[in-house]
């Protein structure tokens, strides 16, 4: 089997240019590779045959931009034009998009391909990606695990290097937290940055599409293509599309950066705390100057983050009536058995607690108790957060609290999925961008990694840090356990 | 507090969401949501804060457009999608009472 997906993006772009490779060699090579690793389970959906096509269409193109002609990963809640998706639910198992999400017009103006579609939570509702109708996928640094999510398919098809990038979604950690657990960069922008048009909305003020990939200089790359205000979408912000990859280099002597207290308190592992404290030393050895802070609020995050994203889900959801697509109950008695019945069969266990949660905390006076409430404590977190930037340039800690736990481990705790996101769902209330990091391993040899955290719009200088620590720390990230992907 | 809801407080959440509970999931959202209900509720501890809210971390003034006539979404592929229907109309049962 040809290797070229383990080279990089700059390399493989070079290959192209020089017509050594061809686009369709990438593609194919990726097909072989997931058919390698079916028990991965990382795919709903393939795009094999339109993939194919596309690729071969490359062929009498000129290589106009870096991007072009590589393969990419879609979680699947984003909509993809003719390629079902299906939000990892019955709800939508049969769904078929009639328009692009604009993150995916604007890889296909890349030219880009499509592999597929990746699993997920069901709508992403979880932190294993164990919620899904089409069965959980498997963390390719040990089967047994989980990968994480909601975004685990896409942070599983990374790792295991079945595809060099993949799209995925953040609402309360969906994209670093799977990031950490499977050893990938995962990159949640600030709130506005990219277009959320055609994701299929969870949480609407918390939802945001972001990058995974193997390493800083690539996701920055992948968001340089993705971001920019979209007339379709009015919470996408009117700024200029920078280059991401501009302070990659730079000296990081003289940063100065915060960390929270409540991130290094013991709801995180030992392990976990020990190797972060080392990453933070190699940042002192380097110029850097390191304080502890406090941020207000931040053990508050949970219950917030239920309040919020339960109630937005609530009212997001209400689209799913059985009339007008998605799964419709067959032979309604009347309308009423058509709304009830088709929610009940086409939602799964996790969704239907959290709609109807979501529909209690905003329903008569708990409006007033509880989601006014949330909403103005959400605001001093922000404000928090905002007040150290005006003191620090970035932020870190721990991504997870744990590395990936066992698969089959036990769900019965309601609050245990939303535990697992306590240090990243924060930066989804305050509306920043923040990064995972690989930075090392624990005993047992599973992914460990550090959240950077920077203030709005300032993607850059998290990619500088992430970038000076990645070439630092020259971490073999190629899954071992498990199986081989060699 | 009680430990668990009852099933006259599932059945009420339930029917605000327009979810049927099957009788043998009961005791299981008898436990969880209880839970859950306990846990949101520690947000009434919590003191000191302002009273300023944000519905969202960001958004933009209002943007308007020129009001000209786009074709978007095609009538055949959306129908495609639509669980019962005829001709270009989507069907639903009856919902006049008789």
């Amino acid at each position: 089997m040809s290797r070229y997906l383990d080279k990089s993006i700059l390399e493989i772009n070079e290959l192209l240019k020089q017509k050594k490779i061809r686009s369709i060699d990438l593609v194919n090579e990726c097909f072989e590779r997931i058919e390698e690793n079916e028990e991965l389970n990382a795919f709903i959906t393939l795009n094999k045959e339109e993939a194919l096509r596309e690729a071969q269409a490359l062929d009498d193109m000129e290589v106009d931009n870096v991007l072009f002609g590589i393969p990419i990963a879609i979680k699947d809640n984003i909509l993809t034009r003719n390629l079902r998706t299906t939000c990892a639910s019955h709800m939508l198992d049969n769904f078929i998009p009639i328009y692009d999400a604009t993150v995916v017009t604007k890889i296909k103006e890349k030219h880009m391909i499509i592999i597929g579609k990746t699993n997920m939570d069901e709508f992403a509702m979880g932190s294993t990606s164990r919620t899904s109708y089409f069965g959980a996928p498997h963390n390719p640094w040990n089967t047994n695990k989980i990968t994480g999510g909601s975004s685990g398919g896409s942070a599983a098809c990374v790792s295991a290097n079945l595809v060099p990038f993949a799209l995925g979604s953040d609402t309360g950690g969906s994209i670093r937290q799977p990031a950490s657990y499977c050893g990938i960069v995962g990159m949640k922008p600030t709130y506005g940055r990219v277009s959320r048009y055609g994701l299929v909305a969870f949480a609407s003020s918390l939802d945001q599409i972001g990058t995974m990939t193997k390493t800083v200089y690539d996701n920055a790359l992948l968001l340089n293509a993705i971001s920019g205000i979209d007339l379709n979408d009015l919470t996408s912000a009117d700024r200029e599309v920078e280059d991401f990859t501009r302070k990659i280099g730079e000296d990081i002597s003289g940063m100065k950066i915060a960390v929270p207290n409540y991130f290094m308190s013991d709801i995180v592992s030992n392990e976990i705390r020990e190797k972060i404290e080392s990453v933070i030393d190699v940042l002192k050895e380097s110029g850097c100057k390191i304080d502890y802070i406090d941020i207000k609020y931040l053990e508050n995050a949970v219950s917030l983050y239920q309040i919020i994203a339960m109630g937005e889900a609530s009212s997001n959801l209400a689209r799913f009536d059985g009339i007008r697509y998605g799964f419709s109950k067959e032979n309604p008695s009347d309308i009423e058995d058509l709304y009830y019945g088709s929610r009940e069969e086409g939602f799964g266990e996790e969704v239907k607690r959290r709609i109807m949660v979501g529909s209690y905390l905003l329903s008569g006076d708990n409006a007033k108790k509880y989601y006014d409430k949330a909403l103005s404590i959400r605001s001093d977190i922000r404000t928090s957060f905002l007040k150290a930037f005006e003191n620090y340039d970035l932020i870190v800690g721990p991504t997870t609290t744990t590395t990936a736990y066992d698969i089959d481990s036990d769900m019965s705790d309601p609050l245990k999925t939303f535990m697992d996101d306590v240090l990243v769902i924060p930066v989804n209330m305050a509306g920043l961008p923040g990064l995972n990091l690989p930075i090392g391993f624990s005993k047992d040899n599973m992914p460990i990694g550090m959240h950077i955290i920077g203030n709005s719009f300032d993607e850059a200088t998290i990619y500088k840090l992430a970038s000076f620590l990645e070439k630092k720390l020259n971490l073999d990230l190629c899954p071992k356990g498990g199986n081989s992907y060699e | 507090m009680d430990e668990i809801l009852t099933r006259e407080e599932v059945l009420h959440v339930a029917d605000l969401a327009k979810i049927r509970i099957k009788e043998e999931e009961m005791e299981k959202y008898q436990k969880e949501l209880k839970i859950i209900f306990n846990d949101i509720e520690k947000i009434n501890e919590v003191e000191g804060y302002d009273d300023d809210i944000i519905i969202a971390p960001f958004s933009s003034e209002a943007r308007l457009r020129d009001d000209e006539v786009e074709r978007h979404i095609e009538i055949e592929s959306t129908l495609k999608n639509v669980p019962r229907h005829s001709g270009n109309y989507i069907e639903v049962p009856v919902v006049i009472n008789e």
